[in-house]
């Protein structure tokens, strides 16, 4: 039992996957018993998936950046998304260059504005926070001014709205839900390159050695400023391809797209955070990130099925702070109680 | 060394009351509204310089909270869930229970301190990084904030609080009020935090809480009445909020405040690694703001270009600072 | 003022174990008033825990300490403190972004109607800084602008604004320059004039002499006696320090005649060392010997990369070059085992075979981007069983390991790609006798194999029983050779600096 116990606490990825059992066991149960406004199942759970693609990707790309040390952290990646997004939109709406070469060039943007980033940090040696607050304000204004506040949407932008529909599995589909074509097209590619690079590659390595120790690092000769450069030009990349998507979501690219509300970087940090990336840096897993993401995903589709009107998207932000607030609480417990992995 | 030089430093119990970076900034400042003045003649008149120190007032206000909060080490980023919790249900005072004005701001304050108390015990207690436990606080505070807003907006907001608002009853001898109150309880705490222990304590445990600890400074109290304080005062900005805006409240209110306060705070000079910084660069980082936004919009530019110049001084402002450290470090 | 006869502090009878090591056994031990103190001994010889009972940081598991002859119960700092001792440490704890007269009174500030009396503290620390010899208009500065020794100065005036009657300085001189140790001798002078009594530790014995009255000389736990200062030389100290000289009847090794491996010519750092040679032939050990604060540190920091000389010559196989970083380094065929295994060595919640394979992904990847796991896996096997690393498996976490088996996996990492020079920085410190001695069988056979090593060591005994040549560093400089039948006390003397 307290081995158990010990393991929920100590290991975040069983802990989610407890989590998820059980929020998707309560709204199952919720649905039998018809207190909810529409049926929980299988196909709607599919469905809901549609948000975990942007969620899910800015999630992995705060994880690099906070992965890095040195309180790592990236606030712009809405406001990148934003204008990245107004990039795509000039380029495969109104210069109507051909749809591969515009994400290219929107992700490789969205590169640009991350190495601004990881240039200042990095190499200036701002404190990240600092650094991307400003940067945030910086492209959240090019976003909004380049085209007059004016969101693009011409006709090739609104035929994009495809990439958000439901395909049907091939071989087995007929079997399983349909699932949301970004999930293939975007989430998926960038969970697996994320993946491959943390887990299998020697920069992956470099990366959870300076978030662990940048000192020790630097005396086993190894490039700390370019290897933290580099984490934030891959959040930046991977902000790129998530405003391709939005542009999709929307049919429309929105100058404040990533900005609006609350943005797109506070949800984003909260799901790495709850995934089990030390806010100190070098501890990490692309799978708690990910279980992070569906986590959050089921709980507020359910959410918005308990409760009538805008009820739902109240009461998911209330789903969200406690779940991290919780999260942290026991991050500090467990590196009191059990010698702790944060340094 | 002459003797008048002596006497005089032997009379100097403290460095400099003004920074290095307050001094630029009152400059730059001072360039902008000549600047402005001299491209749109309507600046320097009356009509555009209350609107811009009514303006800055919540932001400042807020700042000389998260001043101290930052000075600690820590950070606040939940003060605009916070602002939409206090001015929401200040709103709603108003309009269905009909309170005075006393009983609004003291409704506001209180309610701001509580949010502020919560932040304060998690941090100082639970021992858990301030951005994290501020980063899910604030989606709390939001929730409670949309939950009173009930649907949509609160509507017809009686004049109240006027006092603190636009119009001519929120100024004396043309001053705004808001602002007035400001510059008075930035004054209060640049005293405070500069010639009490109390408020030297909180440079200190930025610096080095544990040393601080063992020098027999009660951290965990200080973090708590820091968080405490950055409430209360959010709870007053709030109120400068409602009487600023129409007679209706929309569910936007307060969002994105958190990292304007931020700004103001940075490019005031504070440091976010704590230890170091002064609430008068905040009004001052406050105002620089809002006089480029004020500016921006009378030279007839797009308003959100303001917020490239935010993120342009926060760079020049930061860069600067490190740029000294780096020449200290170096000497 | 107390009677003369009655010492200020007398401990008498203290023991203390940690675990199985008896740290400190039946150690007596008195101070006077108005006298100036010095405790010896060799590194491990039980000084620094003496010197943290009396400060309260540890307490004695027996023996009776006595405080102006009433018996006393020192259980922590503040009972330390609140009977008038202060220990000014190594490195000031003091906050740079406050100012001198903040940081003196700081916890405790002088108050007027709520607010701070700075006037009255002023008035308080331009006296202090009076005695101390610093110009009054420090009271008022931040403390981050001040000199590392002018800040060490603070940290004595903050002792001595709480009114201390027991002053301790562990190793003040360490941090210090030839001229800013005549400054704090002056300031001590000062002190035991007005009444203070100053335990002074260092390890520069020729120090002592300028400044001591007593000496208390400590070895094995044990003090070894108490003597006037004017009745030793520095000779009779090492002796007394050294104890029996054990015949180590190491094996007189062959040393291969070849071409220098690692040659530093006249090597500098401006402020840090000067003038400094080495020569290192292949499959030579050679210890670079000198005390804490001799600079030999910062010599093992730019031969790896880390810090630039500004002077002299480096040449790695007879050709001469300017090494740019540890990466640079690498690839000249240098490796080097930090001295700080924590803060410069571990990844601490990263397995062993990360430990070990980072900084040598180039060769443990494929192309020089996927890391070839299995190579990485064969490699942490082969050199954990060649180390004889204690661990149920590679993938155990560093941080969980004991400092002998950390330091083990730290210098693995230094052998992945079989180094032609390697540089060792205190290899043995806080490791366990066991691993000591499989850390210095270890060194011997990478010699054998051909590897040049520099051994960077402020251990005596280490230097002396793995060394083919012993160069003594002092006062930032390399001073004179031994060879390996050299005695502990000739180089102790020699380091010391009083040859003389």
């Amino acid at each position: 039992m307290s081995r158990a116990v010990r393991i929920l606490l100590t290991q975040r990825i069983a802990l989610l996957a407890v989590l998820i059992v059980a929020v998707v066991v309560t709204f199952f149960v919720n649905d039998a018993g018809g207190y909810l406004t529409a049926p929980y199942d299988f196909d709607y759970m599919s469905a809901a998936l549609i948000t975990a693609v942007p969620l899910a990707m800015l999630g992995l790309a705060e994880m690099l950046v906070i992965l890095s040390g040195r309180g790592g952290i990236d606030l712009s990646v809405g406001a990148i998304v934003s204008l990245a997004g107004m990039v795509f939109g000039f380029a495969y709406g109104e210069w109507g260059w051909p749809l591969w070469l515009a994400i290219l060039a929107t992700a490789g943007f969205g590169a640009l504005l991350g190495a601004v980033n990881g240039f200042l940090v990095s190499y200036i040696g701002f404190p990240a926070l600092i650094a991307t607050l400003a940067t945030f304000y910086a492209y959240k204004s090019v976003a909004i001014v380049i085209n007059d506040q004016q969101p693009i949407s011409t006709e090739p932008i609104q035929k994009l709205f495809s990439i958000s529909r439901s395909v049907e599995l091939p071989l087995f589909g007929q079997y399983v839900p349909d699932v949301p074509l970004g999930i293939f097209t975007f989430l998926l590619p960038t969970v697996v390159a994320v993946w491959v690079l943390l887990a299998r590659t020697a920069y992956g390595r470099r990366l959870y050695a300076i978030g662990t120790n940048d000192v020790a690092a630097r005396w086993a000769g190894l490039p700390v400023k370019d290897t933290r450069f580099k984490a934030y030009v891959y959040a930046g990349l991977i902000s790129g391809l998530v405003a391709v998507v939005t542009v999709g979501q929307f049919a429309s690219a929105r100058p404040d797209a990533g900005v609006s509300g609350n943005g797109m970087a506070l949800p984003a940090i909260t799901i790495a955070v709850l995934g089990g990336v030390a806010i100190t840096g070098g501890i990490g897993r692309v799978a708690g990130v990910v279980l992070a993401t569906l986590l959050i995903v089921w709980l507020n589709a359910g959410i918005l099925l308990a409760f009538v009107g805008n009820e739902g998207s109240q009461y998911q932000l209330l789903a969200l702070g406690a779940v991290l607030v919780f999260a942290a609480l026991l991050n500090g417990l467990t590196n009191r109680k059990y010698g702790g992995s944060a340094s | 060394m002459t003797a008048v030089a002596e006497a005089k430093i032997k009379k100097r119990v403290l460095p400099s009351p003004v920074t290095g970076q307050e001094m630029v900034l009152v400059g730059v400042i001072a360039v902008l509204w000549a600047a402005l003045a001299v491209s749109t003649p309507a600046f320097l008149t009356a009509g555009s310089i209350q609107p811009l120190l009514v303006a800055t007032a919540p932001v400042a206000l807020i700042g000389v909270g998260m001043t101290i909060v930052i000075i600690t080490g820590g950070i606040d980023v939940s003060v605009g869930g916070a602002i939409m919790v206090c001015s929401v249900l200040t709103a709603k005072a108003l309009v269905e229970a009909e309170v005075g004005l006393a009983v609004a701001v003291l409704l506001s304050v209180a309610a701001g301190a509580l949010l502020g108390l919560v932040n304060g015990v998690l941090i100082a207690y639970g021992r858990v990084h301030a951005i994290i436990i501020t980063f899910g606080t604030a989606n709390l505070f939001m929730f409670l904030g949309l939950r009173i807003f009930g649907s949509g907006t609160v509507n017809g907001i009686p004049g109240t609080l006027a006092f603190f608002g636009r119009g001519p009853d929120g100024r004396t001898l043309g001053v705004p009020h808001a602002f007035l109150i400001t510059v008075l309880i930035t004054a209060a705490a640049w005293w405070w935090l500069r010639h009490t222990a109390g408020g030297r304590h909180f440079f200190a445990i930025g610096g080095d809480a544990q040393a601080a600890r063992l020098a027999g400074v009660r951290v965990q109290r200080r973090v708590l009445l820091a968080y405490v304080l950055t409430g209360l005062l959010v709870g007053l900005a709030s109120c400068f909020v409602i009487a600023q805006g129409t007679s209706t409240l929309d569910q936007s209110v307060g969002a994105g405040k958190e990292l304007a306060v931020i700004a103001a705070v940075v490019i005031g000079g504070t440091s976010i690694m704590g230890g170091r910084g002064s609430v008068l660069g905040t009004l001052l980082g406050a105002l620089l703001v809002q006089s480029v936004a004020s500016g921006v919009t009378q030279l007839g530019w797009r308003s959100q270009l303001s917020d490239l110049f935010v993120g342009i001084f926060i760079i020049v402002a930061v860069g600067a600072d490190l740029l000294r450290a780096r020449a200290r470090r170096n000497r | 003022m107390t009677d003369e006869t009655t010492p200020r502090l007398r401990l008498t009878a203290i023991s203390k174990r940690f675990g199985a090591v008896r740290a400190i056994q039946h150690a007596d031990f008195t101070v006077r008033a108005g006298k100036v103190h010095a405790l010896v001994g060799e590194n491990g010889a039980g000084k620094s825990t003496m010197i943290k009972i009396v400060a309260g940081a540890e307490t004695a598991d027996s023996g009776r300490i006595e405080f102006e002859g009433v018996a006393a119960e020192i259980k922590s700092t503040t009972d330390a403190i609140g009977l008038g001792i202060a220990t000014v440490y190594q490195e000031p704890q003091l906050f740079p972004e406050l100012t001198v007269a903040e940081n003196i009174f700081l916890g405790r500030e002088l108050k007027k109607a709520g607010r701070v009396d700075w006037a009255a503290q002023n008035a308080k620390v331009v006296e202090l800084l009076e005695l101390l010899g610093l110009p009054e208009r420090y009271a008022t500065a931040e403390v981050g602008t001040l000199s590392v020794a002018e800040q060490q100065q603070v940290s004595i005036a903050k002792a001595l604004a709480a009114d201390a009657k027991v002053l301790i300085l562990d190793e003040p001189s360490a941090i210090l320059t030839d001229a800013e140790i005549e400054v704090l001798f002056d300031v001590v002078r000062r002190l035991t004039a007005a009444g203070v009594a100053v335990i002074y530790i260092s390890h520069r014995l020729d120090e002592l002499f300028r400044i001591a009255d007593e000496v208390t000389v400590m070895r094995d736990g044990r003090t070894i006696g108490t003597y006037p200062n004017k009745d030793l030389s520095v000779r009779q100290i090492a002796h007394l320090m050294v104890g029996e000289e054990l015949s180590d009847a190491r094996p007189h090794r062959e040393v291969p005649e070849g071409p220098a491996a690692l040659e530093l010519r006249g090597l500098g750092r401006t402020g840090k060392f000067r003038d400094v040679d080495v020569t290192v032939r292949a499959g030579e050990i050679v210890a670079l010997y000198g005390l804490v604060g001799s600079g030999v540190s910062e010599i093992a920091a730019c031969v790896y990369g880390i810090d630039r000389a500004t002077h002299g010559q480096l040449l790695v196989d007879s050709t001469q070059v300017t090494i740019k970083n540890p990466e640079h380094a690498q690839r000249l065929g240098i490796a080097l085992l930090p001295a700080n295994r924590k803060v410069e060595g571990m990844f601490g919640f990263q397995s062993i075979a990360f430990n070990i394979s980072t900084g040598h992904l180039r060769l443990l990847s494929k192309l020089g981007v996927w890391v070839d796991r299995a190579r990485e896996k064969a490699v942490a096997l082969r050199l954990i069983e060649r180390l004889a690393v204690k661990t149920p498996h590679e993938r155990q976490p560093i941080s969980a390991m004991s400092g002998g088996n950390a330091q083990k996996v730290i210098l693995a990492r230094q052998l992945v790609e079989r180094p032609r020079v390697l540089v060792l920085a205190e290899p043995t410190q806080g490791v366990d006798v066991g691993a000591k001695e499989e850390i210095h069988r270890l060194i011997t056979e990478l010699a054998e194999e051909g590897t040049a090593v520099l051994v960077v060591t402020s251990d005596l005994p280490e230097a002396l029983r793995i060394a083919d040549r012993i160069q003594v560093v002092r006062g930032g400089t390399t001073t004179d050779e031994f060879g390996p039948d050299a005695s502990q006390v000739d180089l102790l003397a020699a380091a010391a600096g009083g040859s003389e």
